[in-house]
């Protein structure tokens, strides 16, 4: 009888080992959700603040309308992407837009001067620097996930509850962060 | 270490502490009784559990009172709220604690509240204008890493059962000098109590103090990670420690708060010995911490420190 025994033993184990890592898996998904949510709201931010900053520079230079345009679109570009390597790009590219729209803007000492478009580049700014800490945020969440699925033995029940490697937060060319371990610390 | 495994293994650690000092407190009120009279243990312990509820719901206020934080409105130093939001983002925090001032030339900064959201980050206004933007964010996500691993939680609980434990013993230890020998005590039990009385506090602090020192070396990384920049961490620790001055309100019962110990250098030569051991000390000391950067981030600082403009310029406080 004692086999008997020890099979028990050993199944009851091996369910207790398949519902941590279970909840494991799950807790991380979840951690990579929120960290997937925080970048959601502040690339939201950043394409409200466009079309009031679109209307402040229109409003001394009518007719750089190319700019105008490019931004708009890289603007629309941003809102429909929604994998985040697609974001990522979608932002890149409304950063390089933005950039273009800065450098017409430089050439109106008015515009400068106007508190309205100093309030918004400000914003801006803020946002900018608010998407890249959530992204910072996010990729150190999704490389855990990522290692997680892809080790031994979460690898071996990752697959069957269907838990997928996320992608990360960055524009084709960017590698992942470099991440930075404490063995001291811990 | 996952993030999430060091919360739990902090709650875990809490437990562990809550657990060990009640134990504590229970042999402290049954050396009172035994040595004394039962009622009198019972008062002393009773009266320790209002004490320490007291001050366990009124941490907060009594923290701020300690330090002298001021409160500080939304639109004051914006560019210093949006500092703290960003590394609370970065740090994936739900809620952004909230910011106070301390007005003190010496640098220096602390994180305290018992739950992420009722939390807040004192700096001082020597922080301010020491510390160049790069090394603030760290300083300042090292006090975020605090709150987020519930470090200011666990030292609460701490500080408060500490305070619980050395309450007790003094009643006991006074009611033993000045009440003259009850009629139970032998003369074993009145000097196994009062050794009790005597070890008690020290037992309590050594216990507080070692599970600060390590909290440190655990939110340095923590603000390395969040940043993604291990050196502006290790370089505001070389800060603060070429800066002579130290904080002015500081106070026994607070040094495991601050982001560098306010009392290092007066305990040293108050405590002697024992000070010498680091053993009752609420911080690791700074090079260790630098080194302890170094290491992880694969860098070597180099001899002085960059010039920077100090935050408080661009907040327009100089």
């Amino acid at each position: 009888m004692l086999w008997l025994w020890i099979v028990l033993a050993a199944v009851a184990l091996l369910g207790i080992v398949l519902a941590l890592g279970y909840n494991r898996l799950v807790r991380l998904r979840n951690e990579a959700a929120t960290g997937w949510a925080n970048i959601d709201v502040q690339l939201q931010r950043r394409a409200d603040l466009i079309p009031n900053l679109v209307e402040a520079v229109r409003g001394y230079a009518a007719h750089e309308r190319a700019v105008f345009d490019e931004v708009t679109k890289a603007r629309a570009a941003l809102q429909h992407a929604s994998a985040p390597g697609a974001a990522a790009e979608a932002n890149e590219g409304l950063t390089a837009a933005l950039g273009r729209l800065f450098a017409v803007a430089e050439a109106y000492p008015e515009l400068q001067a106007s508190e309205n478009f100093l309030q918004l580049q400000e914003d801006l700014t803020d946002t900018e620097d608010k998407i890249s800490a959530a992204r910072r945020y996010y990729n150190s969440t999704v490389m855990h996930l990522n290692t997680a699925i892809q080790s031994v033995p979460w690898l071996l029940i990752a697959k069957p509850f269907g838990f997928r490697a996320k992608e990360f937060f960055s524009a084709q060319g960017d590698t992942a962060p470099p991440q930075v371990s404490f063995s001291r610390a811990t | 270490m996952t993030l999430q495994q060091q919360i739990r293994s902090n709650r875990f650690r809490s437990g562990i502490v809550v657990l060990g000092f009640v134990l504590l407190l229970l042999v402290l009120a049954g050396l009172v009784g035994l040595a004394l009279d039962y009622s009198l243990g019972a008062v002393a312990l009773g009266i320790a559990i209002v004490y320490g509820l007291f001050a366990l719901l009124r941490s907060r206020s009594i923290v701020a009172r300690m330090t002298g934080a001021q409160e500080l409105g939304e639109a004051d130093l914006k560019p210093l709220h949006r500092l703290v939001e960003n590394v609370s983002i970065g740090a994936g925090l739900p809620v952004t604690p909230e910011l106070r001032i301390v007005d003190d030339a010496a640098p220096n900064a602390f994180a305290a509240g018992l739950r992420p959201k009722s939390s807040y980050i004192g700096v001082t206004t020597g922080l301010l204008k020491t510390m160049p933007k790069r090394e603030l964010e760290a300083v300042l996500a090292h006090e975020v890493s605090h709150i987020r691993n519930r470090d200011t939680y666990l030292m609460t609980m701490a500080v408060v059962f500490a305070g619980v434990i050395a309450l007790i013993a003094d009643i006991g230890f006074r009611a033993l000098a000045y009440g003259g020998r009850s009629r139970k005590a032998g003369a074993l039990v009145a000097i196994l109590a009062i050794v009790g009385f005597i070890l008690a506090p020290y037992a309590a602090l050594l216990l507080r103090t070692s599970l600060s020192r390590r909290r440190e070396f655990l939110a340095d990384a923590g603000s390395a990670e969040i940043l993604n920049d291990p050196e502006a961490m290790a370089l505001a620790l070389r800060r603060l420690e070429l800066d002579p001055t130290t904080v002015h309100y500081s106070d026994a019962s607070t040094a495991h708060l601050w982001v560098e110990s306010p009392t290092d250098r007066v305990d040293s030569e108050r405590r002697g010995v024992l000070a010498l051991s680091g053993l009752f000390n609420t911080h690791p000391p700074l090079p260790d911490r630098i080194e302890a950067l170094e290491e992880a981030g694969g860098f070597r600082l180099s001899e002085g420190l960059p010039a920077g403009q100090p935050f408080a310029a661009e907040l327009g406080l100089v």
